[in-house]
C-alpha cells in the first residue's frame, strides 16, 4: 500500500468522460508532477484528490482511507491555486490564518504557526499587507503559506507559477524544490509545462485524454518512454519522428525502407515482430549529426534534408530541415554552422533510436523487454 | 530637436463643434427642470409668506429666519418628528432585511449550482416586469390575514424580497472568483462561513449601493404605506405630506413647502454624500433604480 492510492478512478462530466480508469501510486514524501497537454485531466485529477471534485467511479485513498466521500477540509490537503485565491479583503496573517481560525484553534497556535510558516516563506515584513499590495511572486509565496499553516498530508499546486514571468517562474521553482527538501511532505503539481515537471519532478506522470501514458523519474520517461505520445511531449525541442517502412527483418535486425521518403537502412533490434509493415523511428534532435559538406560516412542510415531554419541560440544551434516525404525533422548542431540554406545531409544515431509501432505504441526489443 | 519637431506631438487645440454646443445646451436644460422645482421649494420656504408668489416674485430666498420658524413650527406643532422616526426605521428594517436576503438568495444563485436554478432565476426576473399596481391588492390581503395592518411589520415584510436587489446582488457576485469559493472549502470554512466571511466582504460595494437605493426608494414609497399603515400613529413622512397636500388642507404654500422640503432633505442629503456609488450602482445593475 503506497501513501496515496488512486485506483481505477474515472470521472464524468455528463455525457464527457474526463478521465478513464487512472491508477496510480504515490509514496510518502514524493514530489510527484501530473504533466500533459490543456485538457488532458490533469487538473480534475489535483481537484479529485482535493476533494474539490467528485469522483464517478474507482477510489482514492491516502494511508489506507478511503476519501471519496470525506470532505475537502478533512482530508488533509493544503491546495495552492494558479490565481493564488487569496481573500483580498483579508491581510497575509488573516488569509493563511483563516482555515486555523475556521477549525477555532487558540490565538497562540495560530500566532506560532503563522510565524513559523512566515518564517520558512520570508513573509514577516508583509504579514500586515493585503493582495492587492504584494506582487505575483509575494501572492504565491502567501499562498503557500495559507497551505504550510495547516500542516497536510499532502500539497496540491494546480499551475501555481503559470501567472509569474520566466525569470521568476525559475527561482519559485527552486523555492518550491528547498522547499519540499525541508519539509518533506508529499506534493503533488499539475503543469502544462514539461520543463517545469523535469526539473521539480520525482516522479513525472504525463497524461493525455484522460489516461495516464506513462509515470515515472523524468530522465526514465526522456530515456525510455512508452509510447509516441510521451517521447514526443517530454523534451524540448521535442523527439524527431521518421516514418519508415520495414523491408524486412530477422532475429536481431530489421531493415527500413523509405527512411523519411527514400533512406534506406538497419537497426539493430531483436525479436521484430514481422506483422508490423510501417514504423517511426524516434530520434532526439541531440542524436541526430549534422554531416559536413563533403564529410564520408559509413553510418547505416544518412538522410537527406533541406534547411528550413537555423536557430542560434548561443550555446547551442538548432537545426529545423525537411526530408523528401515532407517530414519535419530538428537537429542539435555545433556553433558555426556553414551550411545556413539549402541541403544538408544528417546522420540519425541508430543505436539510440526508438522504434514506434502505427498505434503509437512503443516496439521494444525481445531481450531487452525480458531484462526490464 | 527642433521646435518643429517637437510641435506635431503637441496635443492639438480641440474644434468646438456644433454638435458639442448642443449637447452642453440640452444638458443645461434638463439640469434646470430638475433643480429648478427644488430651488421654488427653497425659495418659497426661505422667503417672507407670499412673496415668491406676489404680482413681483422673487427667485431667490429673501428671509432665511422665517424659514427658520416654519420649520420649528412644523416640528413642534404637527407629528413629523414621529413620522421621521417611522420613516427612518421603515427604511433600516427594509434596508436590513433586503440586504440579508437578496445577498443569501444572490450567494446561491450566483456561486452554486442546483436543480431549476435557471428556472427559479428567471421566475424572480419575471416578477421584475410586473407593475407593483397588479400585485398591490393580494400583497395587501395577505397582510391584513396576517393583521399586520397599521404595524412596522406590515410596512417592512412585503418590500424584503427585492428582485432587483437580488438581481443587482447575482451580478456582481458572479464576479467573484470560484477559486476563492473553493480555497475557502479547502480551509474548511462552512457553507455559511463562506457567505459571511468571505463572499459578504467581497460584495461589500454591491451591498452599500443596493442600501443606498433602497433607502431612496423606501423613503419615497407613498403608496404601499397609505395603504397599509392608514393609522394616523404609523404615518411615515411622504403621508404626511400628504395630508398637507391635500385639497381640505388649510395651510398655506409656504408651510406645504416647508413640509416638503423637509420630506427631501434626507434623500438629497444621502444622494450628495453617496452620488458616485449611486451612479456607479445603477451602471453596475444595467437598470434603472
Amino acid at each position: 500500500m503506497a501513501f496515496l492510492d488512486i485506483n481505477s478512478v474515472t470521472k464524468t462530466f455528463g455525457p464527457v468522460q474526463v478521465l478513464e480508469d487512472v491508477n496510480l501510486s504515490i509514496e510518502r514524501g514524493e514530489f510527484v508532477v501530473f504533466v500533459g497537454p490543456s485538457g488532458c485531466g490533469k487538473s480534475t485529477l489535483l481537484r479529485m484528490i482535493s476533494g474539490l471534485e467528485e469522483v464517478t467511479a474507482g477510489t482514492i485513498a491516502i494511508e489506507g482511507e478511503v476519501l471519496n466521500d470525506v470532505e475537502p477540509a478533512q482530508r488533509g490537503a493544503a491546495m495552492v491555486f494558479q490565481s493564488y485565491a487569496l481573500y483580498p479583503h483579508m491581510t497575509t496573517a488573516q488569509n493563511m490564518s483563516f482555515g486555523l481560525r475556521m477549525a477555532r484553534k487558540a490565538k497562540s497556535f495560530i500566532r506560532a504557526r503563522i510565524d513559523e510558516a512566515a518564517g520558512i516563506l520570508r513573509l514577516e515584513a508583509l504579514l500586515d499587507r493585503r493582495p492587492g499590495q504584494l506582487s505575483g511572486g509575494q501572492k504565491q509565496r502567501v499562498a503557500i503559506g495559507r497551505a504550510i499553516v495547516r500542516e497536510p498530508r499532502v500539497f496540491l499546486f494546480d499551475e501555481p507559477l503559470s501567472n509569474l514571468d520566466a525569470e521568476l517562474r525559475v527561482r519559485m521553482r527552486a523555492e518550491l524544490m528547498d522547499l519540499h527538501r525541508r519539509l518533506g511532505t508529499t506534493m503533488i503539481y499539475v503543469t502544462h509545462d514539461q520543463v517545469e515537471a523535469m526539473t521539480l519532478a520525482d516522479k513525472m506522470v504525463v497524461m493525455h485524454a484522460g489516461k495516464v501514458q506513462q509515470a515515472g523519474r523524468p530522465l526514465t520517461l526522456y530515456d525510455d518512454p512508452d509510447n509516441r505520445f510521451v517521447a514526443g511531449f517530454v523534451g524540448s525541442p521535442t523527439m524527431n519522428f521518421i516514418p519508415a517502412k520495414v523491408a524486412g527483418a530477422d532475429a536481431s535486425t530489421v531493415r527500413l525502407s523509405a527512411i523519411g521518403g527514400t533512406a534506406e537502412g538497419a537497426l539493430a533490434f531483436a525479436g521484430f515482430d514481422s506483422a508490423v509493415a510501417t514504423v517511426e523511428i524516434g530520434v532526439r534532435p541531440e542524436h541526430m549529426r549534422v554531416l559536413a559538406d563533403g564529410e564520408s560516412t559509413d553510418a547505416p542510415v544518412v538522410l537527406d534534408a533541406d534547411v528550413v531554419l537555423v536557430e542560434e541560440l548561443g550555446d547551442v544551434t538548432y537545426v529545423h530541415l525537411h526530408l523528401p516525404d515532407g517530414t519535419r525533422l530538428i537537429a542539435r548542431a555545433e556553433r558555426g554552422l556553414d551550411s545556413h540554406e539549402g541541403r544538408m545531409r544528417v546522420v540519425p544515431d541508430m543505436k539510440r533510436a526508438l522504434l514506434f509501432g502505427p498505434d503509437g505504441a512503443r516496439l521494444r526489443p525481445a531481450a531487452w523487454t525480458a531484462a526490464a | 530637436m527642433s521646435v518643429a519637431e517637437i510641435a506635431p506631438a503637441l496635443p492639438r487645440r480641440r474644434k468646438v463643434r456644433v454638435w458639442t454646443v448642443l449637447r452642453w445646451m440640452l444638458a443645461f436644460f434638463i439640469a434646470l427642470i430638475a433643480i429648478l422645482p427644488v430651488w421654488w421649494m427653497v425659495n418659497v420656504v426661505f422667503s417672507n409668506p407670499g412673496e415668491p408668489v406676489s404680482i413681483n416674485p422673487r427667485l431667490y430666498p429673501t428671509s432665511f429666519q422665517d424659514g427658520i420658524d416654519k420649520i420649528y413650527m412644523i416640528f413642534t406643532e404637527t407629528d413629523y418628528l414621529h413620522a421621521y422616526l417611522i420613516s427612518l426605521l421603515y427604511a433600516l428594517f427594509t434596508i436590513a432585511g433586503v440586504l440579508l436576503f437578496g445577498s443569501m438568495a444572490a450567494f446561491e444563485f450566483a456561486l452554486f449550482d442546483f436543480p431549476a436554478r435557471r428556472i427559479l432565476f428567471a421566475i424572480i426576473m419575471l416578477s421584475l416586469m410586473v407593475p407593483a399596481a397588479v400585485t398591490i391588492i393580494p400583497t395587501y390581503l395577505l397582510t391584513a390575514q396576517l393583521g399586520w395592518l397599521n404595524t412596522m411589520q406590515g410596512l417592512v415584510v412585503p418590500g424584503l424580497a427585492s428582485a432587483f436587489g437580488f438581481f443587482l446582488l447575482v451580478q456582481f457576485m458572479r464576479s467573484i472568483p470560484r477559486d476563492m469559493i473553493e480555497a475557502a472549502r479547502l480551509d474548511g470554512a462552512s457553507h455559511f462561513q463562506i457567505y459571511w466571511h468571505v463572499v459578504l466582504p467581497l460584495s461589500r460595494n454591491a451591498l452599500i449601493t443596493l442600501a443606498i437605493l433602497t433607502f431612496m426608494q423606501t423613503w419615497g414609497n407613498y403608496m404601499w404605506p397609505l395603504i397599509v399603515a392608514p393609522s394616523p400613529h404609523m404615518y411615515t413622512v411622504g403621508q404626511v405630506v400628504g395630508l398637507f397636500n391635500s385639497p381640505y388642507s388649510h395651510q398655506t404654500v409656504d408651510v406645504v413647502m416647508t413640509a416638503n422640503l423637509l420630506a427631501a432633505v434626507p434623500p438629497l442629503i444621502f444622494f450628495l454624500i453617496f452620488q458616485r456609488r449611486i451612479v456607479e450602482g445603477i451602471a453596475m445593475s444595467g437598470t434603472k433604480g
